[in-house]
């Protein structure tokens, strides 16, 4: 063995423990921030996995949007919701926990051996960092083309929904007087109506 | 690769169709921003309506097409996928049809609705072409988050959010496990992405009896089974159907489902043809728990919505029996009854929008002695449920017995018989709707219906329901007895379609491989 592989190894080992371990606890701590920082930790030591890999490009990435946007939007979304809820013990507790656990190893021992036993075909090419951007570039524009630009449509669809279920309703005074007089109901959707005049003492109490 | 030489091999009049739909999606977008909220209520609808009836016309002009890959492979637009993308489309019209009035009395606005269900729709058609692993992945997505959107439309209401959120929740995890069987697929093959290959290199390699491609198999079932609210992948429905908001559970019943059906053909028999006998194995076990909990718990319920809920999770279990039985016949009568079944099953939420937006309730027993009141609602209704049932000569009746042929022809005995004790439960649980609104003598009549205000037409969106109310009554009963040319589409949609004429082909040839193989036996146990 090398100094490189060496190097490798003692690298990858540490990536997964780290990796493991922060995964872990994400799912065992019960403070939701500290599960929130520790799956920055999950991203980065999976970023440090792509770098061992040869794969800069998708690392950089990884960074970038899982940690970069995805863990701050989370915590984030922790701080302004900003509510301590202390949960009841629940009875019995214990046989949940026991039931997941054992359905968790069972399955982990499952995809384990899957793993082990499988004879993998591995790909021939060889990995090369230098020019791993413009392999993905050009696989976007070629082949990938139709899913990349449907990804596009996806977006702007979850850009118009994320303002739909953002944004106030607000409702001119004329059309709940005129909506009301129709002689058909939908009670079965309660609607408070926020009319256009009378919202502002709300909005700077908030 | 220069552009030009590029540009001839993506062979884009493929995906026309769905190009017109997302044009159609843009217009309604951006003519909203720019005329306003009350002014383009008018013609929205119309135009997207419009938009979708173009898109299954230059679908019509595809169905001789030879060359149908297009995107150099991402995109398969063989005769099986227009089929299911006309599905797709006309039930996205239809669904168009009955929301205006809905969302414009739930005080909601109406442009951007059409925006995210022709979203929807784009995302369907795109997943009953998809033949590689990214595009399907993709228009899988596209179709589930557009969904969920839809769920968590009417956001004052409490229960539509409780829906939007239980369905994003279940939704992300079961596209997690889909995901998972596609990147063993991926890693199966050595780097594989499109299906066919996936397929030929595990046969190469010789990892078709491997306990991975087994488990890849689970998972993409799973993620199938999900989408298409198979049992026991179903818990979502009853609520979200209960929560989400009518003309949505109207969408979901049928071309989220259609989708659902259209990505399992495809991915079942071009992916995994070495294990054949597994996955219709499952998928058996599947529409088997499908049929009996979907029809048995219908019979339990009160509310309308959630009875249709459980109905159609029982529907869906009669189409997979096409699906599992594999033959000519059967992959035909699961197309012609997933068409008849749009019909029926959007009438029927027609007539359940048009109750509740008069009377403001889906229980079933304020339908009592509506007929006295309503007799178009009612007659609507009754024939809507009917056919659903499997009652002669509605079209409900023709699916299933063209199912149930096939299926008896193909030797699958058990599943027919099941499907028959399954859907004589069912006509009881239809026919208390309609012995609720026919029977009722005028005192019995609900409070809700003796209220019940007169009909008037002419009100803001009423006029499209009144149409897609006819349409398909209309359709309901006229496509059983004028059965022909349908029949024809779908029989002409199998034989045109490569992959599954390879499909029946292997089968065929191992199924007289077995035959030969058992004749000696039988002599020889024979003489013993």
């Amino acid at each position: 063995m090398t100094l490189a592989e060496g190097v490798q190894l003692v690298s990858t080992i540490i990536l997964s423990v780290m990796m493991i371990g922060a995964a872990i606890g994400v799912v065992l701590l019960s403070n939701i921030v500290y599960s929130a920082f520790l799956l920055g930790g999950v991203f980065i030591s999976m970023a440090g996995l792509y770098l061992l890999l040869n794969a800069d490009f998708v690392a950089t990435a990884q960074v970038l949007i899982y940690v970069g946007a995805v863990n701050v939007l989370i915590l984030f979304a922790i701080m302004l919701v900003n509510k301590r809820q202390d949960f009841a013990p629940m009875p019995k507790a214990w046989v949940r926990r026991g039931a997941t656990a054992m359905v968790c190893a069972g399955l982990f021992a499952l995809l384990s051996t899957m793993v082990l036993a499988t004879p993998w075909s591995f790909s021939t090419t060889v990995p090369s960092s230098a020019g791993a951007i413009k392999a993905i570039g050009r696989h976007f524009f070629t082949d990938f083309l139709l899913p990349f630009e449907l990804a596009s449509v996806l977006l702007l669809m979850a850009l118009v929904g994320a303002v739909i279920l953002a944004r106030r309703e607000f409702i001119p005074e004329s059309a709940v007087t005129d909506l009301q007089a129709t002689p058909l109901t939908l009670p079965e959707r309660p609607r408070e109506l926020v009319p256009v005049g009378g919202t502002p003492s709300q909005e700077e109490s908030k | 690769m220069d552009f030009a030489s590029l540009a001839a091999q993506l062979n884009t009049g493929v995906i026309a169709p769905e190009l017109i739909v997302i044009g159609t999606l843009l217009l309604v977008l951006v003519g909203d921003l720019i005329v306003g909220r009350t002014a383009s209520t008018r013609w929205t609808p119309y135009i997207a309506i419009a938009g979708l009836l173009v898109s299954v016309g230059a679908l019509y002009f595809q169905w001789d097409a030879t060359d149908t890959v297009s995107f150099l492979g991402s995109f398969n637009g063989d005769a099986l996928s227009i089929v299911f993308r006309g599905i797709i489309a006309l039930s996205a019209a239809v669904t168009i049809l009955m929301s205006v009035r809905y969302i414009e009395q739930s005080g909601t606005a109406l442009a951007e609705f059409i925006v995210i269900l022709l979203t929807a729709t784009v995302g369907g058609m795109f997943l009953s072409g998809a033949d590689e692993l990214v595009m399907i992945f993709v228009s899988l997505e596209t179709l589930s988050i557009s969904s969920y959107l839809l769920t968590g439309y009417t956001k004052r209401d409490p229960r539509s959010n409780e829906a939007a959120l239980k369905y994003l929740l279940i939704g992300a995890s079961s596209s997690a496990i889909f995901l998972y069987g596609l990147s063993l697929l991926y890693g199966l093959s050595g780097g594989q992405t499109q299906l066919g290959q996936i397929a030929d290199t595990i046969a190469a390699t010789g990892l078709d009896q491997s306990i991975g491609l087994v488990i890849a198999l689970v998972f993409v079932i799973a993620g199938i089974a999900f989408k298409i609210a198979a049992v026991p992948f179903h818990q979502w429905t009853p609520d979200v159907y209960e929560g989400s908001p009518t003309p949505v559970v109207a969408f979901l019943s049928v071309g989220s489902k259609a989708a659902g059906f259209a990505l399992a053909v495809r991915l079942l028999v071009t992916a995994f043809p070495l294990l054949n006998d597994q996955w219709r194995f499952v998928l058996t076990a599947l529409a088997i728990l499908s049929m009996i909990l979907g029809n048995v718990v219908a019979l339990a319920q009160t509310s309308m919505k959630r009875m249709l809920a459980y109905s159609s999770i029982g529907q869906a279990g009669f189409v997979m029996i096409g699906l599992v039985i594999g033959t000519d016949a059967g992959y035909s009568a699961m197309l012609f009854y997933l068409l008849v079944y749009l019909f029926m099953n959007l009438g029927a939420f027609t007539c359940v929008i048009l109750f509740s937006l008069r009377t403001g309730t889906d229980q079933i027993s304020e339908y009592a002695g509506l007929y006295q009141k309503d007799p178009l609602l009612t007659l609507a209704l009754s024939v809507c449920l009917l056919s659903l049932g499997g009652i002669p000569p509605l079209a409900g009746f023709f699916g299933k017995i063209y199912l149930f042929w096939a299926g008896w022809q193909a030797g699958a005995y058990g599943l027919v018989l099941l499907g028959l004790v399954t859907s004589v439960i069912s006509i009881y649980y239809y026919i208390r709707v309609v012995k609720m609104m026919v029977v009722k003598e005028p005192h019995e009549m609900s409070d809700v219906v003796k209220n019940y205000p007169a009909p008037n037409w002419n009100l803001v969106g009423m006029r499209p329901l009144q149409v897609g109310l006819i349409v398909s009554l209309i359709a309901t009963s006229l496509a059983g007895i004028l059965s022909n040319p349908l029949f024809n589409l779908v029989n002409g949609a199998v034989e045109k379609t490569p992959i599954l004429q390879a499909a029946i082909a292997a089968r065929k040839s191992v199924a007289t491989d077995l035959k030969l193989q058992k004749a000696p036996r039988l002599t020889v146990s024979s003489l013993k």
